[in-house]
């Protein structure tokens, strides 16, 4: 389609905002390119709505610089800046028909009418609502209403789409839909676009890159499998995923200490002093016979999980659990059964470290 | 595009400030954001709060002065009050007062819950006809019944007898008559509270092998506490600033209210009318600020969202329901029929041929058919004033950027008629605007003062009703609309106006009944050619024209029935033109 926009870069500098005593967002450094689609993800309460708020101008930053494109916007209302929202409720207007809700924005700057009804049109093709244009919005279902919601956010091709929770409204089998859905017209239209979630399959799945927030802090920059891959804290490594972590006390260079073994890691500590945790991936830990492995462990418990199995391992010379999955074919190799013995390694390439 | 680095100085403008680790003040980019483009809606709040204290704290300031003050303007302390207290006005008036509003509210809170219980927990057939039956007092004067009780239980009483010798002018009338005008206000409050039942609630007592008695107690009443004490405020405040009433029926009982009626009125000591009205203001604004009290743990337990409740077909319930409207039904009917059949009989109790002779009221004092005249064009002027004023007020505050202290300033001040009795707040204006130093002093006597005054009475239900309606309204709605360029006023028209129209009808009607049927503000202030219906059947009835007076009590009844079928009949044409944008959703 002919309707690709030039989406805007958007700069964050240095960006604070308090209420209160309470510190919701820490000096924010993020550059977000044009055309790229950014999940801002974290736990509730961590900053990450009102981040999307400041940038809308629905929120003011108590300090620091918003630059969209080449104009400062860190004073401007939300009116003076080039962006369209998509909240959680959608707000579409019950009062007004699809193409109403749609048209509002363009009405607003004055469209001519007759450009109004095309670019209507054109949208509602977009996203396949070409036969709901005279309903109104309380007569479609949630995921009909959200693509209402998405058009008119785009009907005044905004330079700029935030998406605040768009999908956690939803039931699953819609979500999973309106996700590839969302992600191939956001392509296809290159708008610049930043999506609020806490549910971290969706982030991985649609974003090009993730911004990972804790605290009011950013805690990790980086496409979908860098965050997963190596991820730069404990709570990026905890957050994202599933995770064991083991503590140990380092040894002289690259070596550690778990309880009474040694254990050589091939990234450096990442301080020289103090305790560190290992973190390792459930699916990446290697389940071998009895007596072929470093680790010997007990089966504890069983949770099939469809595609794979989630199995419970205590070691016992060192007093650690861990969970590991495994797919059912390995798993019948293996003769996995509750109170069995097993054996295991640790890949010293699969293993993560960082500071307790 | 120039590189960005995050550590090059030059790239940081002038306003981006550093900031500590914490603090609670706004920054001077935070400052200049909230002023820029919003100044205008604070200002308009700001105009908002201004007229408020020109139409409540105002006069009340100068009341509570007046109330110090002697008769040549000087501070005298608490002497008026002195004076009061030793010629005996404590023990009769005050203490007759909270006795008898203490009582009322008892006798109708028990009413309207029996009947609350039986339209929510029963399924009878009629219940919409019943509804509207027991809330059809509100359409009256609050003259009205006790006109009607003293054709009933007066000196040639129809049913006399049935009193066993005692006197209907006193408490016992003032009783009766309070607890048919104040009887929907209570109904109206518990049924909201009932109609909000959890379903799950009454399946969980069954499961848990709870007969009907004890589910009754252990879930109904509770369910309903916060409804019976907020009806329970409301009904003493009602009762205890009532004037019409007690002035027809009272006789020789003094209360509070026709106290300062007396003493502004009858001997012209306004300082008294003062000390009796503070004594008055200190009941109401304890009702006032308990009421407020409860209603703020209410809002904190009402959060899950429920199952309605739908009760089961049981006779005997069914049975016990119907016993229980039969009394309050029989009560408003023979109120009502008395006070019909009495304004049409020629005269009582020896001609009583029908005829329409009660009703020509340019016969008789009281200002006759251009009082109802002035009553309809008061009614209607504060209808549109009234519910513009207060729908504007209520959006500035609910949908606009406003600073914290701004909102709860004007809430304040819009909740605090809630609390100023009628005849306090009309004793209030003689005093404010009838001063020969307030330059708006010509209002004075006019219909327009008298608008102002019952705008004023009436703000805080509406003013409640409106930010309620505002409130259920998608918090996103501004915000979406500034992305989309649209200014606040834009979506004030296209969408807020829109999906409020039910509740502007709804505050609509309200200020024109209330504005039709009251006396005790206005009271004070009608003029010679501003006088009112409701004042007239006063008049009339003081006149000894108690037959005309009850023509006129049901003529103002007519038309708030009137008013109350026209917008019943735009409200159902809304509901039905809107109908698709509600589907699915209600």
């Amino acid at each position: 389609m002919s309707q690709k926009t030039q989406g805007s870069r958007l700069e964050i500098q240095g960006v604070d905002k308090f209420f209160d005593n309470f510190c919701a967002l820490k000096n924010i450094d993020l550059i977000i390119e044009p055309g790229e689609l950014v999940c801002f993800l974290g736990p509730s309460g961590c900053g990450k709505t009102t981040l999307l708020r400041i940038i809308a101008g629905l929120e003011c930053q108590s300090g620091g610089l918003l630059r969209q494109g080449d104009t400062d916007i860190s004073l401007k209302p939300p009116r003076d800046r080039d962006f369209g929202i998509v909240f959680q409720s959608y707000a579409l207007f019950p009062n007004m028909t699809v193409a109403d809700n749609i048209a509002y924005g363009l009405r607003s700057i004055g469209v001519p009418k007759a450009r109004v009804r095309s670019r209507v049109d054109e949208l509602l093709n977009l996203v396949g609502l070409e036969d709901h244009a005279r309903k109104y919005p309380a007569q479609l279902s949630g995921g009909q209403q959200q693509r209402v919601a998405l058009a008119r956010a785009l009907a005044p091709s905004p330079g700029l789409l935030l998406l605040d929770e768009p999908l956690s409204a939803l039931d699953a089998k819609v979500r999973h839909h309106l996700r590839s859905e969302i992600r191939n017209l956001q392509k296809q239209l290159g708008v610049t676009t930043i999506m609020v979630t806490h549910d971290q399959e969706e982030a991985l799945a649609m974003a090009d890159r993730v911004v990972v927030m804790n605290n009011g802090v950013i805690e990790q920059v980086g496409t979908p499998l860098e965050i997963y891959q190596q991820p730069a804290s404990a709570f990026v490594a905890s957050f994202i995923g599933a995770m064991n972590f083991i503590d140990s006390s380092p040894l002289n260079g690259q070596r550690v200490k778990v309880g009474n073994r040694e254990l050589d890691l091939i990234r450096p500590l990442p301080s020289a002093e103090g305790a560190v945790r290992l973190a390792i991936r459930p699916e990446d830990v290697h389940l071998l016979p009895c007596g072929d492995g470093e680790w010997e462990g007990e089966v504890r418990a069983l949770d099939y999980l469809g595609a794979f199995i989630r199995t419970h391992i205590r070691l016992n010379d060192v007093e650690l659990d861990l969970v590991v999955d495994v797919d059912p074919r390995s798993a019948r190799r293996l003769g996995l059964c509750v109170g069995g013995g097993i054996c295991l390694n640790l890949p010293s390439d699969a293993l993560h470290c960082f500071a307790a | 595009m120039p590189e960005y680095d995050p550590g090059k100085p030059s790239m940081i403008d002038s306003h981006v400030l550093s900031t500590p680790a914490t603090r609670s003040w706004p920054t001077l980019v935070e400052l200049r954001r909230k002023f820029a483009g919003r100044w205008v809606f604070s200002l308009l709040l700001v105009t908002g709060c201004a007229i408020l204290t020109l139409l409540v704290l105002a006069p009340l300031y100068t009341l509570l002065s007046k109330s110090v003050e002697n008769k040549a303007g000087e501070f005298v302390g608490l002497e008026n009050f002195a004076r009061y207290l030793s010629s005996g006005g404590i023990e009769s008036a005050f203490f007759n007062s909270l006795w008898v509003a203490g009582l009322s509210t008892l006798v109708v809170v028990f009413l309207a819950f029996m009947a609350a219980w039986a339209l929510t927990r029963t399924r009878l057939p009629f219940t919409g006809w019943i509804r509207g039956v027991l809330v059809l007092p509100i359409l009256a004067p609050s003259l009205l019944p006790a006109i009607s009780l003293v054709y009933l239980f007066g000196n040639q009483g129809v049913i006399k007898d049935w009193l066993f010798g005692a006197e209907i002018y006193g408490p016992i009338g003032i009783i009766m008559g309070s607890c048919f005008w104040t009887f929907p206000h209570a109904l109206m409050i518990l049924l909201t509270a009932m109609d909000n039942a959890d379903g799950r609630h009454y399946e969980a007592a069954t499961a848990l092998k709870a007969g009907p008695w004890r589910t009754f107690w252990t879930v109904t009443v509770p369910g309903a506490r916060y409804g019976l004490v907020s009806a329970a405020f409301v009904v003493f405040t009602l009762v205890i600033t009532d004037f019409g009433v007690p002035k027809v029926i009272g006789g020789q009982f003094d209360v509070l209210a026709t106290d300062i009626y007396k003493q502004v009125i009858g001997q012209q000591k306004f300082e008294m009318g003062a000390v009796v009205s503070v004594l008055l203001l200190l009941p109401a604004m304890l009702a006032f600020i308990a009421d407020r009290y409860v209603q703020r743990k209410q809002s904190a337990s009402f959060t899950a969202r429920s199952v309605p409740y739908k009760p089961s077909h049981d006779r005997k319930r069914d049975t016990v329901g119907a016993l229980m409207l039969t009394p309050t039904l029989v009560f408003i009917f023979a109120i009502i029929g008395m006070a019909i059949y009495a304004s049409f009989v020629t005269f009582w109790p020896y001609n009583l041929d029908l005829s329409l002779n009660n009703y020509q009221f340019g016969r008789m004092d009281g200002g006759g058919w251009g009082a109802y005249g002035n009553s309809l064009q008061m009614a209607l002027g504060t209808m549109v004033i009234g519910t513009m004023l207060v729908f504007f007020n209520a959006w500035l505050m609910e949908r606009t950027p406003q600073p914290r202290f701004l909102t709860g300033l004007f809430q304040f001040l819009s909740l605090l008629p809630l609390a100023v009795p009628g005849l306090v707040l009309g004793l209030s204006y003689i005093f404010f605007f009838n001063h020969p130093d307030n330059p708006i002093n010509g209002i004075y006597g006019t219909l327009f003062i008298l608008m102002l005054c019952t705008i004023t009475h009436f703000y805080a239900v509406s003013h409640l009703t409106a930010v309620t309606a505002l409130k259920q309204l998608d918090q996103e709605f501004e915000a979406v609309g500034e992305s989309l360029n649209a200014s606040r006023w834009r979506v004030l028209f296209t969408v807020t106006l829109p999906l409020c129209l039910p509740t502007i009808l709804d505050v609509a009607l309200y200020l024109f009944v209330n504005a039709m049927t009251t006396v005790s503000a206005v009271v004070f202030l009608y003029g010679h050619d501003s006088q009112l219906a409701s004042v007239a059947v006063l008049n009339m009835d003081e006149a000894g024209d108690i037959a005309p007076a009850a023509a006129m009590a049901i003529l103002i009844t007519a038309t708030c029935a009137g008013a109350k079928l026209i917008q019943g009949l735009l409200r159902s044409w809304v509901d039905r033109s809107t109908r698709p944008w509600r589907q699915g959703t209600e």
